[in-house]
């Protein structure tokens, strides 16, 4: 699970940079990286984020 | 001093940027040191850091992106539109997207959005919908050369200013009203005003160059 958690921030933080970057400029090309790129690394350290909380349960009540 | 002195207005821009500094650093802290997370403080630190933060900042990221796509400079970043910015400097009062723009009737960093979003219900929506769309053909897919509007150019998104205003009330307009308002007769291509952007003359225009 602290696994999960060291992953999905480093995800996460790459998402956030990605998001200051792209509002240095106001092109259509800063607009697809912050949807496009930006966007793959926020929704995948979210989901990662939530899925290591249900994993987390899980491997409690296994243990 | 005034209240916005004393306090002044933080802009859009400026909270993505504090927001994002404050998640890098709390998601720091969970990434460096993860046990915190077996108290209950700790996680509710990550569930902040990893989740309420990331999703508020990308909300308020997407809102400003949304907001800056409405510029003139967003539109014409695109190689295929500079031709239509060149349009809006022809010297010609004729042309009308270059009046329009040279004399300020449109919002000089919002004209290609004032004069080609839906004054409808949901035209707002519509007009980034279709921007997206746009956008996306423009990286991914093969734009049409020459460009062209979706659909004939509504009397209703020129009515949506001019109706009402003195210098349009004159008899030529008045009494032909209903056929504007109905788009029987178009402002655009009925012969009053036909000169848009007329991209494929522009080597032939004079350009207007504002003064520093």
């Amino acid at each position: 699970m602290l696994n999960k958690l060291r992953t999905s921030g480093v995800l996460l933080i790459f998402g956030l940079v990605i998001e200051a970057l792209s509002l240095c400029w106001n092109t259509a090309l800063s607009f697809m990286s912050f949807v496009v790129i930006g966007g793959l690394f926020f929704a995948s350290g979210i989901l990662l984020f939530l899925y290591s909380l249900v994993s987390g349960g899980r491997e409690v009540r296994e243990n | 001093m005034s209240f916005n002195e004393r306090y002044p207005m933080i802009s859009p821009e400026t909270l993505v940027f504090v927001l994002v500094g404050a998640s890098i650093v709390l998601i720091l802290v969970v990434v460096i040191r993860p046990s915190i997370t077996a108290s209950r403080e700790g996680k509710i630190i990550a569930f902040l850091a990893l989740f309420i933060l990331p999703v508020v900042t990308a909300g308020v990221g997407a809102s400003e992106h949304m907001e800056r796509s409405e510029q003139t400079q967003f539109c014409l970043s695109c190689h295929i539109m500079e031709p239509y910015g060149k349009s809006l400097y022809v010297d010609d009062p004729a042309h009308i997207p270059a009046a329009h723009f040279q004399n300020h009737r449109i919002p000089a960093d919002q004209a290609c959005y004032t004069c080609h979003t839906d004054y409808a219900m949901f035209g707002t929506i519509q007009a980034k919908w279709e921007g997206l769309h746009h956008v996306y053909v423009y990286w991914f897919g093969t734009p049409m050369n020459p460009i062209r509007l979706y659909h004939p150019y509504n009397n209703r998104e020129c009515l949506h200013c001019h109706a009402g205003a003195r210098s349009f009330e004159s008899a030529t307009h008045m009494a032909m009203m209903d056929d504007l308002k109905s788009n029987t007769l178009s402002c655009t291509t009925s012969g009053c005003h036909d000169t848009i952007h007329n991209v494929e003359k522009l080597g032939e225009a004079k350009f207007w160059k504002p003064l520093e």
